[in-house]
């Protein structure tokens, strides 16, 4: 057992260091969660399979706390993050990650931003003073954001822009949300990344890059002990902030389906539905991800052979059911095969989707798509980069760091009727938005689209 | 039959790959994509120790046993790669070896997956960065194995046929051309026996020949332009012949090149993101097969920024060509590499999968074991030597993938001594 007084003694308040639970993780490990008097949330699981760890920061910020007209802000930052601090000039950051052999990045979406370092178990000290350096002592400088615009810009047009399902999955959000942040997309519109001035990030950083808003990840081969006084020296001495009361639109109930037809330069005509999906903390998400198994897991799913193998009308097809903390979307995509129409598919989908809530499933497909979801979490857990990254996210948008074996469980327990009581709830075509994608030039407009 | 075994009881999962020596190079012209059909067609149907199973009874069989199964080709291997809960594994071995020994290659489901590669070929369109990486192979290595598409063509996928799929498969897919990698929740013995037990209704057959010449060097610097409209970014590549791991040189080389464009702090992504943000990405590779590969370079400028940044980028290569690389990175890179080393095998996956590779590619004896040293015996003479002996600044291609109309000429005047254009639409394959 941890003797956190020792660690305590001549500590700060805002350095002092407190166990607040033990949770199980899976059959045989556990994750600690500690916290600094500063608000700092700490997580913990402590696995030598190999002599590495992942060090995580997640803050609770991501595009959905943007504002209209700065659409992009959060995923810029993260690109700034990267740039000099007080004690490092530009450069140092990755340079002194990657001489120690880490593998590096970060990852911005609607509701949380997370960085991360995978690194030999003797970069600890390394990974904590690195982290703890730009979290509070970050430099914003004009040439630096005025540079990392023009990359975000890039990445835009590699990912949209030039992307016809970056594009359309945008058209859809942006469709299908009228009111809630979701709607815009995360890496933002491209005239609001081009208008970003300095004091717009350096406003951003001082809201919500603090202790208070934080929560660091750490799976691997660590020293639990050395792991805390790095935490309490380095993330110590700073102070919590005021988060603002997220300013949190609530999505209207949507009564009337929406439909857009685009033309995109692409070869073939393709077909996109959101149907207005569950937060991933309601009680149905989990007989919906099941559903969307049934309609999409795989080869032997009913969408697969309907449309690929059997009806031969599609390239492939792939079903998404957001893991957001609000009410997202059940999202379907459909690649028509040469000389197929969407509207061909569209039908296909749709007597699918008909069968799936008129028909109860049978046993047999129900522990099959179980058995295929069970892989599915145990393939994510190989690596300690893995198992950090589901701790992280699971504890940033529900509150539980164990909610990836937590939602295993829950597969389990699903019955044919929880499957049709939640498609039935949420695929209605009244709370559905259709994208039609016409094969030839684009659209001129290929930024915000009016609801 | 090789067979390596690596156990972590960590979660309970087995894994297993098992790779062939044969792939995409023994296609025969004019039925490119037949490997790559071989490998797709075996789960499409078993004639099975109990009785025919449809492709159907297959994937509901595999699902429902928690397992996985798929089938990678490239130009020198085809590999089978297997996932499943261990306590499935009795039940799924067997399926497992009845799928590879008796595969049905059914008329109908062939036929079937014509259509399906036809599809995908013409989705395939809608990838720029493939498009510029295919335009890149095809010209480096033009009238070469490796130049050839293991996708295959329309063309070449309809004339493939039945007997040629069946002639294929019992030629190569036996066990003596072997290899396999067992990890996860399984003791060494009991993983050398899941190794035979999956090949146990294999012919023994023999080893495949390695049909490859050793590929040369394409004279000339060529711009291959893919015209496609209304882009915004231009995708490009710039490719020479690069190196194997057989040459005595290929290690100093692999360093030099991660000093040039294989890390986020390298000279490419400090000259064209960090300086001057051209690019979101911007990096160069040696590619590996069982002969000698590519070296490229890939970055993504918007469309107004390309003919600049393509000129930048063939100052880098020659400045990087004619003075080597400097002591401080050499030293910077060779901690990069030995200390990351450590992610190359953090799995039993990972650690299984040397072997695979060492056998497919016909890596040199402790290629894998003795990276970490060999890394760190590369001297600043032994890097500069490599790079100014493999690699070329005046033989190379230039694939760009762009609107021509709008940017033809700027590309064509940033590549100074350009022997010649080609210049193609971007549906021609």
């Amino acid at each position: 057992m941890l003797d956190l007084s020792r660690l305590n003694a001549g500590a700060t308040p805002d350095a002092r260091v407190t166990l607040v639970e033990t949770v199980p993780f899976g059959p045989a490990q556990t994750v600690e969660r500690y916290q600094l008097g500063n608000g700092l949330t700490v997580l913990v699981l402590v696995d030598a399979t190999a002599p590495v760890f992942s060090y995580q920061t997640w803050f609770h910020v991501g595009s959905r706390h943007e504002k209209k007209g700065k659409t992009g802000l959060a995923h810029l930052f993260e690109h700034l993050m990267f740039n000099e601090t007080e004690n490092l000039p530009a450069g140092t950051f990755d340079r002194k990650l990657e001489e120690a052999g880490a593998e590096s990045n970060a990852a911005t979406w609607m509701d949380w931003t997370f960085y991360y370092e995978n690194l030999p178990r003797n970069g600890l000290g390394l990974a904590v003073s690195l982290e703890a350096e730009r979290m509070g002592r970050l430099v914003l400088r004009e040439p630096q954001v005025k540079s990392e615009k023009e990359v975000v810009a890039n990445e835009r047009r590699q990912r949209v822009d030039d992307d016809v399902d970056g594009a359309v999955s945008e058209i859809l959000y942006a469709t299908a949300f009228t009111k809630h942040g979701y709607g815009w997309p995360t890496i933002g519109w491209m005239d609001d990344i081009q208008g970003f001035t300095t004091e717009d990030c350096a406003a951003f950083y001082r809201t919500y890059y603090a202790p208070n808003n934080a929560t660091i990840v750490v799976v691997g081969d660590v020293d639990r002990e050395e792991l805390l006084a790095l935490l309490q020296k380095h993330y110590g001495p700073m102070q919590r902030s005021d988060i603002p009361v997220e300013d949190v639109q609530p999505e209207p109930h949507q009564t009337d389906e929406r439909r857009v037809e685009v033309e995109k330069p692409t070869a073939t005509e393709k077909l996109v539905i959101g149907y207005k999906g569950p937060a991933l903390g309601d009680h149905d998400h989990t007989a919906l991800s099941v559903a969307n198994e049934v309609l999409f897991g795989g080869r032997a799913s009913r969408m697969h052979r309907a449309l690929v193998q059997d009806g031969e009308l599609a390239v492939d097809c792939r079903g998404w059911l957001s893991t957001f903390r609000d009410p997202g979307l059940y999202d379907l995509s459909v690649t028509a095969r040469p000389g197929v129409t969407a509207e061909q598919v569209l039908a296909v989908v749709d007597r699918e989707l008909a069968r799936l809530v008129d028909e109860a499933l049978s046993q047999s497909e129900l522990d099959r798509v179980k058995a295929r979801m069970e892989l599915g979490a145990l393939q994510g857990m190989e690596t300690v980069s893995g198992k950090a990254e589901q701790i992280g996210f699971w504890d940033t948008v529900t509150g539980d760091p164990a909610g990836s074996f937590a939602r295993v469980a829950q597969v389990r327990r699903v019955s044919a009727s929880d499957v049709r009581r939640a498609v039935r709830r949420f695929l209605r075509n009244e709370s559905r938005t259709v994208i039609l994608v016409r094969a030839g030039a684009a659209d001129d407009d290929d930024g915000e689209v009016a609801a | 039959m090789i067979v390596r075994v690596e156990s972590s009881f960590a979660l309970p999962l087995v894994s297993v790959a098992i790779a062939f020596r044969a792939g995409a190079a023994h296609d025969p012209l004019g039925k490119e994509g037949l490997a790559r059909m071989a490998a797709r067609m075996i789960r499409r149907g078993t004639l099975g120790p109990n009785g025919p199973m449809t492709a159907v009874q297959v994937e509901e069989a595999i699902d429902a046993l928690g397992g996985e199964l798929g089938a990678e080709v490239g130009y020198g291997w085809l590999s089978i790669g297997m996932e499943v809960i261990e306590r499935n594994l009795d039940p799924f071995a067997d399926l497992v070896a009845s799928i590879l020994g008796g595969p049905a290659f059914d008329e109908t489901e062939l036929g079937k997956l014509r259509r399906e590669i036809e599809g995908e070929l013409v989705e395939a369109r809608d990838n720029d960065r493939g498009l510029a990486g295919r335009a890149l192979r095809r010209t480096l290595f033009e009238g070469h194995a490796y130049g050839r598409r293991t996708m295959g063509t329309i063309g070449s996928v309809n004339a493939v046929g039945r007997d040629d799929i069946a002639a294929f498969y019992q030629r190569h897919v036996c066990q003596k051309n072997a290899v396999v990698a067992v990890s996860g929740h399984i003791t060494e013995d009991r993983g050398q026996e899941l190794a035979r037990r999956l090949l146990a209704k294999l012919p023994e057959g023999v080893p495949s020949p390695d049909p490859v010449t050793e590929p040369t060097r394409r004279p000339g610097r060529t711009l291959v332009f893919v015209d496609k409209p209304e882009r915004t970014q231009t995708q490009m590549f710039i490719g020479t012949l690069g190196t194997h791991p057989r040459d005595a040189d290929q290690m100093a080389l692999h360093v030099a090149n991660n000093v040039f464009g294989g890390t986020f702090t390298a000279r490419l992504m400090n000259e064209v993101r960090s300086k001057r943000g051209w690019s979101y990405g911007a990096s160069s590779r040696l590619g590996m097969e069982r002969h000698r590969e590519s070296f490229s370079i890939w970055t993504a400028p918007a469309e107004t920024d390309a003919a600049a940044c393509l000129a930048l980028e063939l100052g880098l290569l020659e400045t990087w060509i004619d003075g080597g690389v400097t002591d401080d990175e050499l030293a910077f890179t060779q901690s990069y590499l030995a200390r990351s080393h450590v992610f190359d095998i953090d799995t039993a996956g990972k650690r299984a999968h040397q072997t695979i590779d060492a056998e497919v590619f016909g890596l040199p004896e402790g290629y894998h074991a003795r990276y970490v040293e060999n890394v760190k015996r590369v001297t600043k003479a032994d890097a500069d030597a490599a790079v100014r002996a493999r690699l070329s600044a005046k033989d190379l291609v230039v694939a760009v993938v762009g609107t021509h109309a709008a940017l033809g000429k700027a590309i064509e005047q940033a590549i100074p001594g350009l022997s010649s254009t080609i210049v193609v639409p971007y549906d021609a394959e």
